[in-house]
């Protein structure tokens, strides 16, 4: 049954998977019912179930979620925008590469949390601030990224582009975009799930509204079903976001070997 | 008449550990339309040789003429084909050739279709043109390769070993077509290749190169010993191809054996 490095049906990856989850909730719904753990540390899954239904019904959990998903998205385009070009613009020429390398390279190594009361202090309490966090999250880390897979472009594309004619502006355009484009979709899709811790952290620290800020609200009523029902929400939306990546990668890529 | 010229042209790379020298000062002269090979152990410097005739080396001294004007860097008069697989696997058959017109001026949206079509029945693709260049095989790839450069319509064609990743009878019936794709386009073309029989068969003229840094130690003449017009995948067995391997391959042996002693010493 276990055979070493082995491809299996896909019916039976299907079953295990599911049954994975279910072990899982058994195991949680008999150690809530036990007694061992008190019910406002350890709800049962159907408390959860339940606390998830009011969360939407009567808070308007909803309209959160509308806007930590907005928050996550304005922030990543943002930093989208500016650092594929800038990453491309690294890989292609040393010069500006050498100028802004150190620079990301420390930035990147700053935690971000420790970014979060000058970033109150720069933006205030408001919209601004909650993007600034997000856009420092995810910004540095992408122009790296983007810089990497567009210098793993191989040299003989790039040299068939130039003896074709074309000129480095249409090489870059024409053939280092197209090539590095899978490797840079993945990248994206895991840099936007970064994006939700930071979202939370912002939402945690200063926010009257979102996902985060829910969650944050709760735990004071020790409400911990909705707070349990919070979390889950947050997985499932980027369970629902990585496949959305993952169905764009296998339709725009047709062309690659899986 | 010199269509291509090389003067003095040499290249030494500065490496952490010193100088290497890879090709030492050397002149050349090719005229239009002329096959010259470039056969030479691995690593001598031959195909430096050629990629700064590409414009992708820069000549440490030295300077390459074009029909008279001096060559800088990469640009459509020069096309490339490269040893390992540089067909566009994001673009199909008919994409990568289009990919080739691309950058050409004045072609008509009926003349690149027109185009395609030819260079396409050219290499033998026919029935591909919809298949993206990851679902084909190696030899079929290279063929893209050939038929892209081809569309960018170069003066001078450089082919960096096409076909030394390819399996022997792949090889060999890449060799017959590329044998009649060139009486057809009758470009200006280097080969570098360390294949002995590769370098004859598709030769007007073979250079034979040192080991690094590259000297030319034999230029032969091989189209008055075997006429271009009549070769085919038989003149490998005809008494003057095999006439000419033996020597060029004594000169070869020679030439490694003074290297190995050079090692010694």
């Amino acid at each position: 049954m276990l055979s070493f490095r082995t491809a299996i049906p896909r019916r039976q990856e299907v079953t295990l998977g599911v049954a994975g989850l279910v072990t899982f909730l058994v195991v949680w719904q008999l150690v809530a019912v036990s007694g061992w753990i008190k019910p406002q540390f350890l709800p049962t899954p159907g408390a959860v179930l339940a606390a998830f239904w009011r969360l939407f019904t009567e808070a308007g959990f909803a309209g959160d979620i509308a806007i930590s998903v907005g928050r996550v998205w304005f922030a990543f385009f943002l930093a989208v925008i500016i650092a594929v070009p800038l990453g491309l613009l690294m890989s292609s020429y040393r010069a500006i590469g050498a100028f802004f390398e150190p620079f990301i390279d420390f930035i990147r190594y700053l935690p971000v949390p420790a970014l979060v009361p000058l970033l109150i202090i720069w933006f205030g309490v408001g919209e601004a601030s909650k993007i600034a966090v997000l856009w420092m999250g995810t910004f540095f880390q992408l122009v790296l990224l983007i810089n990497e897979d567009t210098k793993r472009v191989p040299r003989e594309y790039i040299e068939s582009g130039l003896t074709l004619g074309a000129n480095q502006w249409q090489v870059m355009r024409d053939i280092i975009c197209p090539a590095a484009l899978p490797n840079m979709v993945d990248n994206l899709r895991i840099t936007l799930g970064w994006c939700w811790t930071y979202l939370i952290i912002a939402e945690i620290v200063a926010a009257s509204s979102g996902v985060g800020h829910v969650i944050w609200s709760l735990r004071r009523f020790v409400k911990t079903p909705e707070v349990m029902a919070g979390i889950i929400a947050i997985g499932i939306i980027g369970l629902l976001t990585d496949q959305a990546f993952r169905l764009l990668h296998r339709r725009a890529f047709v062309y690659l070997d899986r | 008449m010199s269509y291509l010229s090389l003067q003095d042209v040499s290249k030494t790379f500065r490496t952490a550990t010193g100088d290497v020298e890879a090709v030492a000062p050397l002149s050349l002269h090719i005229v239009q339309g002329e096959i010259v090979t470039f056969l030479g152990p691995s690593g001598c410097g031959k195909t430096t040789l050629m990629r700064m005739v590409g414009g992708l080396e820069r000549p440490t001294t030295g300077q390459i003429l074009l029909d008279g004007q001096p060559l800088g860097g990469p640009d459509r008069r020069r096309g490339m084909v490269f040893q390992s697989y540089a067909a566009f696997p994001w673009l199909t058959v008919a994409g990568n050739i289009r990919a080739g017109l691309r950058y050409r001026p004045g072609i008509s949206r009926s003349e690149q279709a027109d185009q395609i079509a030819r260079l396409i029945d050219l290499v033998g693709l026919t029935g591909f043109e919809d298949s993206y260049t990851s679902r084909i095989s190696g030899g079929m790839r290279q063929r893209v390769a050939i038929a892209r450069t081809l569309a960018a319509d170069p003066d001078v064609l450089l082919m960096d070993e096409p076909f030394g990743a390819l399996d022997a009878l792949t090889r060999e019936h890449l060799q017959t077509q590329l044998m009649r794709i060139n009486r057809t386009e009758g470009k200006t073309t280097i080969f570098v290749t360390h294949d002995v029989e590769e370098a004859i068969l598709l030769a007007h003229r073979t250079l034979v190169f040192s080991a690094r840094p590259a000297r030319v130690i034999e230029d032969i003449d091989v189209s008055t010993l075997l006429p271009p017009a009549a070769r085919d995948t038989e003149t490998r067995d005809q008494p003057a191809f095999l006439d000419l391997r033996k020597r060029i391959q004594t000169v070869l042996r020679q030439e490694h054996h003074e290297g190995s002693k050079a090692d010694v010493a």
